[in-house]
């Protein structure tokens, strides 16, 4: 759909990931065994024609940058939109690094401003779904919505998650941040809203001139009378990370064929950047079952209910059981890790055997070696 | 197109039917053939182009071309996608006074003269499509300057059983051609020609058009060019390459070239990042390998599933292996799937073909003198549940 621009904050939560954000936004956080983050919304938005778009950043953008490079793994080299990618202090009246989504989508109204658009989805980039956004649209056109809010039944298991009331036309009358964890099915916020894009810069301009920050808990939740808020309950699988517990539970549920599938195929393709990685080869003497394996890995040891990353080596002896290894992971003889979130350029020396829990997964920092 | 000067033009020959390749060609050109798990056989020469700093590059296309040209695109897999040079698929054309399919390997050139001319190279790259190989050109190219030849040849050494198979060259010792023999019943050395060369592009220029003005030629670079050079005493050398390389154009020595990627005393290794083989990519999820998946010493691609016993195999992008078959010795291509119970041992399964469930595709074998009856199952094609298709039988 021509008619509509995108825009991804590309950090987010970062406080709660811990080391695994410590060198990265969250959207460029890797998952599934070869993707990002990122490649989730850019590829929704590139199979549902939402091709010029602005990426907003905080901090710690270079691997972004360099995941994105010019978009052309997404097809968003073009000469008409594209990928913007706005760092902090874009704008001559950014003083300080932007305090939240209202100031940071005031500095770069002209970049909202200049498109042909009339349309414009603003998104978080800790999701990984499938997306059709012309279902989206339709949607919003035919409830008559200000602004359409994509929502998931998910437990509110981490704090701050934002749980929605609704009519039974599906208008949104109550949005509330939940205080105490719950094992209840809820309907929350994934942060992704579809609105006009003259309210966008109305409702913008209007808070940021009374000091107002935050999108959520100064236009949105105050906002429920005075304007059309609808749900647009998202289907299939939604993978939501707000912490390294969600990361790693997010990581696991992809093991599943059937949801993985529906993550993959829905509604089109999810791109990444391309890295030429040969296929990866299985020894004489690999044991591998329910995992996940990307290309480039070298294994001759065992692999259960696990995820590698490319370029893995699992030499003879060793074992991976319940964990992540990031791009470049290497884990030596007789080494047995489980329960762990090994960054990217890991190594396990031989015959350590480390773990963590599966309710509290242990991270390994980024080139350590342990 | 802006043609700014370049040094070195590649021509690659991506022509050839491939009819020993039988039912795997029948809809595509044999470069176009996957290969490895990700690769197409194209992948190897227009990686080792770029590897080679050769940046412009010329496809002559003429059978089955739409694959080919769909997959090589605007060349940017391979970093191809130039301002200046890049790759440019070349099928035959229409010309304002007669116009002809490519009638041999020198007539294909020919008829590209004006494309190469835009350049002004000094050097032209000939290459095949149909060699799987790992080889650095500017180091030959840069031996070819150094001897100051017209032409130079890239031989590999063969056994004196093969070497009846190849064109030989025969050589001084200082490296110079002096005789030139196709496929020698009693071959006077083992210097088998690649089908590689390096031309001064003058020189070349000037007997392409020669060779195009006599009707008795059959315009082929083996047959005529390479004879008509050294009978007039131009300066044609050897270059001698002693890595891995291998002509794919039967079915055993596409199996065999796909087997040596499994052994790693064959030369053959891709996972170097020196010299990287590039392929276009399909965009899948990591391969998935299911809780009662078996394998052992086999290679799986990005986006399979994977829940049977797959052993000594290639395994495509997107190939699916349910549970309760078994894989061996075999190449699945991409997007093909063998089902529940089924066998597939010494095979090649085409690209989006289906094993049926309990169907038996070859048998094991232990093979006479290295000489395996190797199974095709053709592209797209169904072998029904419970069938058979018998070892070195080819359905389609």
């Amino acid at each position: 759909m021509n008619n509509i621009m995108g825009i991804i904050f590309a950090s987010d939560n970062e406080s709660k990931l811990n080391e695994l954000t410590l060198h990265r936004t969250t959207a460029s956080l890797p998952f599934c065994g070869r993707y990002r983050f990122i490649d989730f919304a850019l590829s929704n938005f590139v199979n549902s024609q939402i091709t010029n778009l602005g990426i907003i950043t905080r901090n710690n953008y270079s691997s972004l940058m360099d995941h994105i490079r010019m978009g052309r793994d997404w097809d968003l080299n073009r000469k008409n939109g594209g990928i913007a990618v706005f760092p902090p202090y874009v704008s001559n009246s950014a003083r300080s690094m932007n305090r939240g989504k209202i100031e940071a989508l005031y500095s770069i109204l002209d970049f909202i401003k200049r498109g042909s658009e009339d349309y414009v989805v603003i998104t978080n980039s800790n999701i990984a779904a499938n997306i059709d956004f012309d279902h989206v649209f339709d949607a919003h056109i035919a409830k008559g919505a200000d602004i359409t809010m994509l929502t998931y039944m998910a437990q509110p298991i981490s704090s701050r998650k934002a749980a929605v009331v609704k009519d039974n036309d599906g208008r949104i009358t109550q949005i509330r941040v939940v205080q105490t964890p719950s094992s209840v099915l809820t309907e929350m916020s994934l942060n992704v809203y579809m609105l006009r894009k003259d309210l966008l810069v109305d409702l913008v301009v209007d808070s940021y001139e009374r000091g107002y920050t935050d999108l959520e808990k100064h236009i949105l939740q105050p906002g429920c009378d005075t304007l059309k808020i609808f749900a647009y309950p998202t289907e299939g699988y939604v993978g939501v990370i707000d912490d390294v517990k969600s990361y790693y539970a997010e990581s696991m549920r992809v093991l599943d064929t059937d949801l993985r599938n529906d993550l993959f195929t829905r509604n089109g393709t999810i791109f990444t950047k391309v890295k030429d990685s040969v296929p990866t080869r299985y020894r004489p003497g690999a044991e591998v079952n329910n995992s996940l394996i990307a290309d480039g890995c070298d294994i001759g040891g065992k692999v259960i209910n696990s995820v590698l990353f490319r370029g893995v080596t699992v030499e003879k002896g060793a074992v991976i059981e319940n964990s992540i290894v990031m791009e470049g992971g290497k884990i030596c003889e007789g080494a047995h890790i489980s329960y762990i979130i090994a960054d990217k350029d890991v190594t396990v020396t031989s015959n350590k055997t480390i773990g963590g829990y599966e309710t509290y997964p242990m991270v390994i920092v980024k080139n350590k070696t342990v | 197109m802006n043609s700014r000067k370049k040094e070195c033009v590649a021509m690659l020959l991506a022509g050839g039917q491939g009819t020993r390749l039988y039912s795997l060609t029948k809809d595509i050109a044999k470069p176009a053939v996957s290969f490895g798990g990700k690769y197409r056989i194209i992948d190897f020469p227009l990686s080792n182009c770029i590897n080679s700093g050769i940046d412009t590059i010329g496809v002559l296309t003429q059978y089955q071309p739409f694959a080919l040209n769909q997959y090589i695109g605007n060349g940017q897999p391979w970093d191809l996608d130039r301002l200046s040079g890049g790759v440019f698929v070349l099928p035959p054309y229409m010309k304002s006074k007669n116009s002809d399919w490519y009638k041999g390997t020198a007539n294909a050139i020919y008829q590209n003269i004006a494309f190469i001319d835009k350049f002004s190279p000094e050097y032209v790259l000939v290459l095949s499509g149909d060699h799987i190989y790992k080889m650095d050109y500017a180091d030959m190219l840069s031996e070819h300057k150094r001897r100051g030849a017209d032409c130079t040849i890239a031989v590999i050494d063969v056994s004196i059983e093969e070497a009846s198979r190849f064109g030989i060259m025969n050589t001084k010792e200082d490296g110079e051609i002096y005789e030139f023999e196709e496929k020698p019943k009693k071959p006077k050395s083992t210097n088998a020609s690649m089908g590689i060369y390096v031309f001064n592009w003058d020189k070349l220029r000037k007997y392409l058009i020669e060779d195009e003005a006599d009707s008795k030629s059959s315009n082929d670079f083996g047959k005529n060019i390479i004879p008509d050079m050294l009978a007039d005493g131009q300066k044609l050398y050897a270059y001698k390459f002693s890595g891995y390389w291998k002509d794919v154009g039967t079915i055993n020595s596409l199996w065999e070239a796909n087997m040596d990627l499994l052994d790693e005393g064959s030369g053959l290794n891709l996972a170097d990042n020196g010299w990287k083989i590039y392929a276009r990519n399909t965009a899948e999820p990591p391969h998935y390998t299911g809780r009662d998946a078996v394998i052992s010493n086999s290679l799986i691609t990005e986006g399979c599933e994977i829940d049977g016993d797959v052993v000594n195999s290639v395994i495509s992008t997107g190939a699916e292996v349910c549970r309760g078959a078994k894989v061996s010795h075999s190449i699945v291509m991409p997007g093909a799937k063998v089902c529940e119970g089924a066998s597939v041992a010494y095979a090649i399964i085409g690209a989006g073909a289906v094993i049926g469930s309990g169907a038996k595709v070859g048998k094991e074998q232990s093979g006479k003198d290295g000489n395996y009856d190797i199974s095709v199952v053709a592209p797209n094609y169904t072998v029904k549940d419970g069938g058979v298709v018998d070892a070195g039988a080819m359905v389609e």
